[in-house]
């Protein structure tokens, strides 16, 4: 389990204004579903379900399971402007490996959010001691693919034509590796 | 670490950092970054110069880095060790500066951490950049 006592936690962006991150909790669901509605469809193609109906993010926020998917939150008063989730498997062949995604409300972008979001994530990450972070971004959305390897993130590979949007059309997708401490420590063999 | 000099244009102006967390890190580090050794007139005793300016800093960073727990920056730190240790052994061969480029960057991203565990900006060397009568600033983070 990872410790959560540094939340809630202020930071300061790039034009000097506030937000605090934290854990997403049950009371959030309307908070987070405001914010998604307003996010970019490209942004929100890799959900599994339609996020811009109710039901789904108040069921989300009725089951959290940290260990499973960690959401953190960017709060701006009682508003969500970003959020980043650690996912990660209790067993099996990837339980070393957390998957990362950031989403960051259009209005902040450009301010250093996303950027703060990936330490969290980075920080967490090794808390957890994972081997890898694990980022899968659409080619488009370069921004975002230059923030995570600012931070350390590496391209893997590109999947050419592999995912779709809501309207069908085809995006390449880009997978990016963050090694971790635990990668050099561990030895199973 | 000087807290005040003189522009080009004479006016009389004052270390952006001076007073804040970490002055001497971000100031460290954007000495680098604007440094001589950057350029294509760049001599031996400029890369020399670097040299010893980033051994100087990583020593802080790691001194700053001690009561911190920031499991990230210590292994961005020690990725900036080994990187500077290529560049000054030779082993980096003529990519001896790219080397030092990434002990740059690596450097960069620890004071980044250690100023987002204090809540504060994100650094930006931009901001050092008229005081240090820089030409340009190379990049800009945006995201």
């Amino acid at each position: 389990m990872i410790p959560l006592d540094r939340y809630p936690k202020e930071i300061t962006l790039r034009d000097d204004t506030h937000a605090v991150l934290r854990p997403m909790i049950p009371g959030d669901a309307d908070g987070v579903w405001r914010f998604l509605r307003q996010l970019p469809e490209i942004d929100k193609a890799h959900f599994r379900e339609d996020v811009d109906q109710r039901e789904v993010v108040d069921r989300w926020a009725k089951s959290l399971d940290y260990d499973a998917a960690l959401p953190i939150l960017a709060m701006q008063g009682d508003g969500v402007v970003g959020s980043a989730t650690l996912y990660r498997n209790r067993t099996g062949w990837k339980q070393r490996v957390g998957i990362v995604r950031i989403l960051i409300a259009p209005d902040f972008r450009h301010k250093g959010l996303g950027t703060a979001m990936i330490r969290e994530i980075r920080y967490l990450g090794e808390k957890a001691a994972l081997n890898y972070l694990l980022a899968e971004v659409i080619e488009e959305q370069q921004a975002a693919v230059r923030a995570l390897e600012r931070m350390g993130f590496e391209k893997a590979f590109v999947h050419r034509k592999f995912v779709n949007d809501r309207t069908g059309r085809l995006h390449n997708l880009v997978v990016l590796l963050h090694p971790m401490s635990g990668l050099e420590e561990d030895t199973f063999f | 670490m000087r807290e005040s000099g003189t522009a080009s244009s004479g006016k009389k102006v004052e270390c952006p950092y001076k007073g804040g967390a970490f002055m001497g890190l971000r100031a460290g580090h954007d000495l680098l970054y604007f440094g001589r050794w950057r350029r294509m007139d760049a001599t031996a005793i400029d890369v020399r110069k670097a040299h010893h300016q980033m051994k100087r800093l990583l020593g802080e960073i790691a001194i700053s880095l001690e009561t911190e727990d920031i499991p990230p920056a210590r292994k961005d730190l020690e990725k900036a060790l080994e990187a500077l240790y290529t560049a000054e052994s030779g082993e980096g061969g003529p990519d001896a500066l790219r080397y030092l480029d990434h002990a740059l960057s690596y450097a960069h991203r620890v004071i980044g951490d250690l100023l987002h565990e204090k809540g504060l900006p994100p650094h930006s060397p931009a901001d050092f950049a008229g005081w240090y009568d820089a030409g340009e600033v190379p990049f800009r983070e945006d995201w």
